[in-house]
């Protein structure tokens, strides 16, 4: 006889309301893992957002030799500007050089008294490609840069770069073995709760497969069943970290806790909140979640056997 | 059946080159004591369990081979009635039997003029919407017969349907039986009892420690 995906999703809803305890126990199972993998992926987002912010700072300063006619500036400017690697590039005069010295001092400029604009060289801030912004890379335009026999010298904080890479490197390592050990883990601890769903009904399934219930017709309702599980559960999982959110990173709470110095550092951040792709991309996991677990628990109780 | 073994992995022989035939219309009882064979040869025909070699025909379907896939199929052609009754006890006696329509596929409109149908049938319409935990054994036993019938399969397996029952509850049950082996319907019923096929006019197989015996 045929078997209708109407019927199943009725089922299923049925299934559901019969059985409210088990099925709330492991929505709450479910909810609590998510939340767990939520907070993770918060965290991460917020971190390489940081990473970012400081990838974007990775710049190049050109030092041009003294006695370079502004003529010539402006040619040298637009050969730089077809560097490989190189996405912008500002002229800085030694008058600018001087203002934003004195800018930066503030309220001690006064030190610069008697310092004249021509102390200074002028240079080309060079901002760098996405792909460019890393130890390995910079190298490649700094050797471009040295080639130039107007420029005297080029610097991008070569330590400052390592460190850096270094550090985005260990994040990516980190993040991809943590986010997929906390995957594997959770795909064991749903399927586990959704088996103990399963089996709470094993005198119902004993019936179904006396009558001869067609495999898709016991199946599927628990398919649908380990869906809208999965959903509800990290629904309820991202509900519950915006909440945490707004209410903790948002107004940063936790600053009560930090010294003067770090409440200083983490003022500058922007703490964000996962962007809506990544919230439906964790909710479309959570489904599938559900889904491979039912489809797990289902070949332990959902069979015929013999 | 033909020459059917089972052989458990703890090397235990529930079944030892039983042939047997049973001819559409038939009412056959089992008999035999407790250990004998019986609920295997029932579970092999309702292929819950697979022969470890032997030939095993059920309703034109040759069950016996590793790769039989259709047993859902198979099972729509029978019954199967248990001595502990396999109801839902959080339902009533309407939803136990709905509840198997419902899960093979019926109509929904279909399903309740079944039910009422076959509950007048066994004689517990009344009752439809009590929970079953408020039926007596006999009653019990016949809510799990008319789920076992409601389908109308050709074929119905019984196994110890009485054995929890008394006298008078057994003959209720019995009456029953009868009645659907005048309609047609195949019936094997295996039974501990044997005074029991005494009663009644149909073939009697003997088992013993797994083998078929004559008396």
């Amino acid at each position: 006889m045929k078997f209708f995906l109407s019927d199943a999703i009725l089922r299923a809803f049925q299934n559901m309301r019969g059985n409210l305890f088990p099925i709330l126990t492991t929505i709450g199972i479910i909810g609590i893992s998510m939340l767990i993998f939520s907070t993770f992926s918060l965290f991460a987002f917020n971190l390489t957002s940081i990473l970012k912010i400081w990838e974007d700072k990775i710049e190049v300063i050109a030092y041009l030799k003294k006695g370079v006619p502004l003529g010539e500036v402006e040619g040298v400017l637009k050969k730089v500007r077809r560097v490989e690697g190189v996405e912008a590039v500002k002229y800085v005069s030694p008058y600018d050089a001087l203002s934003f010295m004195e800018k930066k001092l503030g309220s001690q400029k006064n030190l610069l008294e008697g310092i004249q604009p021509g102390v200074l060289p002028s240079s080309f801030e060079i901002q760098l490609e996405k792909d460019y912004r890393n130890s390995l890379r910079i190298k490649e335009v700094v050797f471009h840069l040295k080639e130039f026999r107007q420029i005297e010298e080029v610097q991008y904080g070569q330590e400052w770069v390592e460190t850096f890479s270094a550090i985005v490197h260990v994040f990516r390592l980190t993040q991809g073995i943590m986010g997929g050990l906390l995957l594997i883990g959770l795909m064991f601890i749903i399927s586990n709760t959704l088996q103990l769903t399963i089996s709470s009904r094993k005198e119902e399934i004993e019936i179904m497969h006396i009558v001869g219930a067609s495999p898709a017709s016991i199946q599927v309702p628990f398919y649908i069943e380990g869906l809208i599980q999965g959903l509800l559960g990290t629904g309820l999982a991202v509900l519950f970290l915006f909440f945490l959110y707004y209410k903790v990173l948002l107004y940063k709470v936790f600053f009560l806790y930090l010294t003067p110095v770090m409440k200083e550092w983490f003022a500058g951040i922007p703490v964000l909140f996962l962007p809506p792709k990544t919230v439906v991309i964790i909710l479309l996991g959570g489904m599938v979640l559900g889904l491979f677990g039912s489809f797990v628990a289902s070949m332990r109780f959902l069979r015929y056997s013999g | 059946m033909d020459h059917v073994f089972k052989i458990y992995p703890t090397q235990i022989s529930a079944l030892s080159d039983v042939s047997l035939e049973i001819s559409s219309g038939d009412f056959t009882f089992i008999a035999g004591p407790s250990g004998s064979g019986k609920t295997t040869l029932l579970r092999v025909l309702f292929r819950a369990e697979r022969p470890t070699s032997g030939e095993v025909t059920v309703n034109g379907m040759n069950i016996s081979g590793r790769h039989f896939r259709k047993i859902h199929q198979l099972r729509r052609t029978m019954g199967f009635v248990f001595e502990d009754f396999k109801l839902l006890r959080d339902r009533t006696v309407e939803e136990n039997i709905a509840f198997a329509l419902r899960v093979t596929g019926h109509p929904r409109k279909e399903i309740q003029p079944r039910v009422s149908e076959i509950l007048e049938w066994v004689g517990l319409r009344e009752r439809e919407k009590d929970s079953v935990l408020t039926l007596s054994a006999g009653e019990q036993q016949r809510v799990a017969i008319a789920r076992a019938l409601v389908h109308h399969p050709p074929l119905l397996l019984a196994d110890e349907p009485t054995g929890n029952m008394d006298v008078q509850m057994a003959a209720d049950v019995m009456k029953i039986f009868t009645a659907l082996h005048r309609h047609g319907t195949t019936i094997v019923f295996a039974t501990h009892d044997t005074e029991l096929p005494k009663h009644y006019p149909y073939r009697v197989i003997h088992l013993a420690n797994g083998r078929k015996v004559e008396k």
